[in-house]
């Protein structure tokens, strides 16, 4: 027994040590600046969205100097889609990699699970895609957030449908995920607060195959409008089922994600001519008409050969924000970059004016897109509108 | 009547789902029920499945109708290979260990898949997608899901007909009532079982190459099908090729069903209690003989 | 335990409850957390999986109970300790329900009630949102307010000590007999006399006692938890992993396989990135293919047979010796 006592014990030593190893390898030149994301598991989808929008970023802020005379280098931890090891990663990105800023994560549960441990670091966090209203609940203090919250999104799609022929019932169909119980608590309660009847809510398992028996459910309440927070695979479903199922609500609205991605009026890839007339909301397109947006969209098609959904525009938006950050606090120290973030006033960045309220929230606009002729059109706010609303929305069997 | 035709669709469309849960659990009931091998990587074939068809589309334009037929022939070899290579030579057979091995095997093949791929989602939209047959007024069926039930159904009888009217089917089922005697009348276990677990991968594998017009393409998208796999082969019971089909009909059609009354986020949990009811009622399946 | 076995575990722990000496950064003790949670909650499972021989895949029921009790209790004014307690009685009255029902079952139709079960409770908490927070999460109250991380990491290691004692006493007892007898011929067992069910039941009361208190300390650790995560697949899965990969029915075995398992996952994820779970699965068909009893009952086999060989050897020669 002895003998074996020795060699299993030094191999436990290896084991436990050799985690703590890993970081000291990498070079300490450049600026390092942590990044948590979903690189792998259910969400790794939006993991190298982000990715690929970092890159952009990353290439452009280290062509104009870097950050404090070096080039930024970005350290990347795998979340894997779980929320412990989110929190897991700012320890590590912190205590290994001494950074003192981190963008991420990826999903709002993971954003949520690591706000405590960056507070209690005191090291910034800049999320760039976390919708959830709960993200930014804790009102920490080094917790900023660059894009619009769900809560926005149900503000400014009620804000629209009340000057807008102002319907009196709606339905809310939503997948059963953190991105659609979200949205959906956040319609829910600005909904009443508006005085609009819920007509029905409908969760649904995502990607499923099958959503004509939920939309006949919603077709039988009767609702004027539809509110959708959905992927793109499922609101492409969504909408060609809608048809065969002859839902014909006065509106089809949506919380932006599947109803806003590039390809959702395609035929190809998306719901092709069933996505017209839809209503989304929408924190960015490639065809805005922000400066440097055109260019982000030809750089992210250059590297990868797709489009580049919002994710990947947020997360280059969060690189370029955190690097102005840092070049104005002239420092490295996380304190100094906090204060530097909360002055920051950034109004023509790709992605629009980057300003942070007193709680960190970026007063990002949010914009309602129709789907007309298979493009996308901004119809409200009435200042930033390229054309007018079609409303309401013509029935399947007359188009 | 409008509650009776409401129901009458989710039926019908249930039936249509159902005929491809058939067809996963046609394969897993090959590789479960009769050759009592734990396959946790059922639904990763799928996948590959799926895979090879959207692979082969891209690069010859071979409508996914046809192509699934090159898909599950390269699935076949596959199983074929996995069985002869890892899994006649492990050294303890336990219903563990095969669950370790599928596991490792699916996150390899996952892995792989999203490292070629990429983890974005792909879909695929023939313009066959966009037809529907109208039974009535009250009644659509949308049109790739009647070419794949159609296929399901053949495809499964050919299963059927080969588990019980070919000689390997039936070395395959003499193996499973006794595997000690088997070699004794002449059976070559291993290769029949390679053949039948080839066989049984081949069958995710169609299934897969059917779903690919109507479904979405992900690493991950074929991880819900495995438990529902055992679930159907539980359900219809242990070594009956066709109690699993009838399985996947009716899981397809409760699944419908719950979702019509009660909400689609519930389906998957129906499932998963009609199996423990089952489970304890009746454990031996509907079409179930032998002792649990 | 023999007293120079037991001097050596008190030392070893002795030796754990000092390692926050040396080591001070949060990622670590976060590391070494993760490794004594996973060595605590193997060796529960070692009872059910290792001793009687039950294939349980569903041990997320227990955890998340634990998990889910300390975020839903203390709300509603419940003491943070009593929370734990009551998660635990959670858990038994889970066992007792899935033991009752799976434990009438054989082989794989016990680990896919196992899995069943989980799985149902997972989409319970995933489709109540009012009740549990579903997937948007639901925040738990840290249990210690200073030095989070090294309080945590103690916790863990009593924890696994805890376990650790449970599992030497169950295998020196005669309910470890038991315990044996059925996992080796449960008929037989049966016909002897001893009461198999209420024996299993028994066992799976303590795995789930213990795993609840894994799961309450989990998700005070991390302050916040969703059903994807306390009640997944997954967790069941990694639980039984670190289990058979270090030997399961041995008493060393969930630790070793913890603690390899667990620094394992981190350092592929470090080096591997994205294909880090590729290497994790080859990992998974390598121990299966050539270390099927797991590591530590490898090492018991080769130990066990140089003793065979040793043994004979010596015979012979006595043999040779007092030949004529």
């Amino acid at each position: 027994m002895k003998r074996y006592v020795c060699p299993l014990l030094a191999v436990s030593l290896v084991c436990l040590l050799g985690p703590s190893g890993c970081g000291k390898g990498e070079t300490r030149q450049g600026f390092h600046i942590g990044v948590i994301t979903s690189l792998t598991g259910s969400t790794a989808a939006f993991g190298q969205a982000h990715k690929n929008g970092y890159a952009v970023a990353l290439a452009d802020v280290n062509a104009k100097g870097g950050v404090l005379g070096k080039q930024v280098v970005l350290d990347y931890y795998d979340d894997q889609s779980k929320p412990d090891q989110a929190v897991q990663g700012v320890s590590k990105l912190v205590d290994q990699n001494h950074v003192s800023m981190i963008l991420g994560a990826y999903s709002s549960e993971n954003t949520r699970a690591i706000v405590p441990v960056v507070t209690q670091k005191q090291v910034v966090l800049l999320m760039p895609t976390a919708t959830a209203d709960n993200v930014m609940e804790t009102g920490s203090p080094w917790a900023f957030r660059i894009c619009a919250g769900s809560g926005a999104y149900a503000a400014t799609t009620l804000d629209f449908l009340e000057h807008n022929g102002a319907p009196k019932t709606i339905a809310i169909v939503y997948e059963n995920t953190n991105f659609g119980q979200s949205n959906e608590k956040s319609m829910l309660d600005a909904a009443k607060a508006a005085g609009l009847d819920v007509a029905d809510t409908e969760a649904y398992q995502a990607s499923s195959p099958d959503y004509k028996a939920l939309l006949q459910r919603v077709k039988s309440k009767n609702p004027e409008a539809v509110y959708f927070a959905s992927y793109l695979l499922d609101a492409s479903t969504l909408m060609r089922q809608a048809e065969q199922v002859g839902l014909n609500p006065k509106y089809y609205t949506s919380a932006g994600t599947g109803f806003a991605a590039a390809e959702f009026p395609t035929t190809d890839k998306g719901a092709g001519k069933n996505a017209e007339y839809t209503f989304s909301v929408s924190q960015w397109l490639p065809t805005a008409r922000w400066n440097g947006s055109k260019e982000f969209d030809e750089a992210f098609f250059k590297n990868t050969g797709a489009h580049p959904a919002y994710h990947a525009m947020e997360a280059y938006a969060a690189l370029i924000t955190a690097a102005a950050a840092i070049n104005a606090a002239k420092s490295a120290d996380a304190t100094a970059i906090r204060n530097s973030l909360r002055q920051i006033d950034l109004p023509d960045t790709p992605f629009g004016p980057v300003k942070f309220d007193a709680q960190g929230q970026n007063q990002h606009p949010v914009l309602i897109t129709q789907v007309l002729e298979g493009q996308y059109k901004v119809v409200w706010p009435t200042g930033a509108a390229e054309a007018k609303a079609v409303i309401p929305t013509p029935p399947w069997n007359k188009r | 009547m409008d509650a009776f035709f409401s129901a009458l669709q989710a039926i019908l469309n249930g039936l249509l789902t159902g005929a491809l849960y058939a067809l996963v659990g046609m394969g897993m009931a090959l590789i479960f029920g009769v050759m009592r091998i734990v396959n946790f990587a059922h639904g990763t074939f799928l996948m590959l499945g799926m895979y090879a068809t959207y692979y082969i589309f891209e690069k010859t334009g071979l409508n996914p109708y046809f192509g699934f037929v090159l898909a599950s022939a390269f699935l076949f070899c596959l199983g074929y290979l996995i069985y002869r290579g890892l899994i006649q030579h492990m050294p303890v057979h336990s219903d563990f260990m095969q669950i370790l091995l599928t596991l490792g095997l699916a996150l390899i093949f996952t892995d792989t898949i999203q490292l070629t791929f990429g983890a974005d989602y792909h879909q695929l939209n023939l313009p066959l997608l966009a037809k529907n047959v109208h039974l009535g007024p009250q009644i659509s069926l949308n049109a790739p899901w009647l070419v794949s039930f159609g296929l399901a159904v053949v495809l499964g009888s050919g299963m059927y007909w080969f588990v019980m009217h070919t000689r390997i089917g039936r070395a395959a089922r003499a193996i499973a009532q006794n595997r000690y005697a088997s070699p004794l009348v002449g059976i070559n276990v291993h290769a029949v079982q390679a053949v039948s677990f080839g066989l049984g991968v081949a069958g995710a594998g169609i299934a897969g190459g059917l779903l690919l017009p109507v479904f979405y393409i992900y690493p991950t998208v074929g991880d819900q099908f495995t438990l529902k796999a055992f679930v159907m082969v539980v359900l219809g019971g242990m070594g009956s090729i066709q109690g699993a089909a009838v399985a996947g009909l009716v899981l397809g059609v409760v699944e419908s069903l719950t979702s019509l009354y009660w909400g689609n986020e519930w389906a998957l949990a129906v499932d998963f209690v009609i199996f423990l009811l089952v489970l304890s009622l009746r454990p031996a399946g509907i079409f179930g003989s032998q002792r649990v | 335990m023999t007293r120079s076995k037991s001097l050596i575990a008190a030392g070893l722990f002795a030796v754990c409850l000092l390692v926050p000496l040396v080591v001070r950064a949060d990622y670590n003790l976060q590391v070494l957390f993760r490794v004594f949670l996973f060595a605590a909650l193997g060796l529960a499972w070692n009872l059910v999986g290792g001793y009687a021989g039950q294939l349980s895949l569903g041990h997320a029921a227990y955890f998340g109970s634990g998990a889910y009790a300390m975020a839903l209790l203390p709300p509603l004014g419940v003491s943070l300790w009593l929370a734990l307690f009551l998660g635990i009685i959670l858990a038994m009255a889970f066992a007792a329900l899935i033991g009752g029902v799976s434990f009438r079952l054989r082989g794989p139709y016990f680990a896919l009630a196992t899995i069943a079960f989980a799985e149902v409770l997972r989409l319970l908490a995933k489709n109540l949102p009012s009740v549990t927070g579903g997937d948007v999460g639901i925040q738990v109250p840290s249990l210690f307010a200073h030095a989070i991380n090294r309080s945590f990491y103690f916790a863990a290691v009593v924890l696994t000590a805890m376990a650790f004692s449970v599992t030497v006493w169950v295998s020196r007892s005669k309910f470890g007999y038991y315990l044996m007898a059925i996992r080796e011929d449960e008929d037989t067992a049966l016909s002897v006399g001893v009461n198999t069910a209420r024996t299993k039941l028994k066992a799976l009361f303590l795995s789930a006692g213990i795993t609840a208190l894994g799961g309450a300390l989990y998700g005070s650790l991390f302050l916040f938890i969703v059903p994807d995560q306390v009640l997944s697949l997954d967790i069941s899965n990694e639980i039984a992993i670190v289990a058979m990969l270090g030997g399961a029915g041995t008493v060393l075995g969930p630790i070793l396989g913890s603690i390899i398992l667990e620094s394992a996952s981190e350092i592929f994820k470090n080096v591997f990135h994205e294909a880090h779970l590729l290497i994790y699965g080859l990992l998974l068909v390598v121990v299966v293919m050539f270390l099927p009893e797991g590591i530590v009952g490898t090492v018991n086999s080769l130990l066990a047979r140089r003793r065979a060989t040793s043994a004979t050897a010596a015979k012979s020669q006595a043999q040779r010796n007092s030949a004529p």
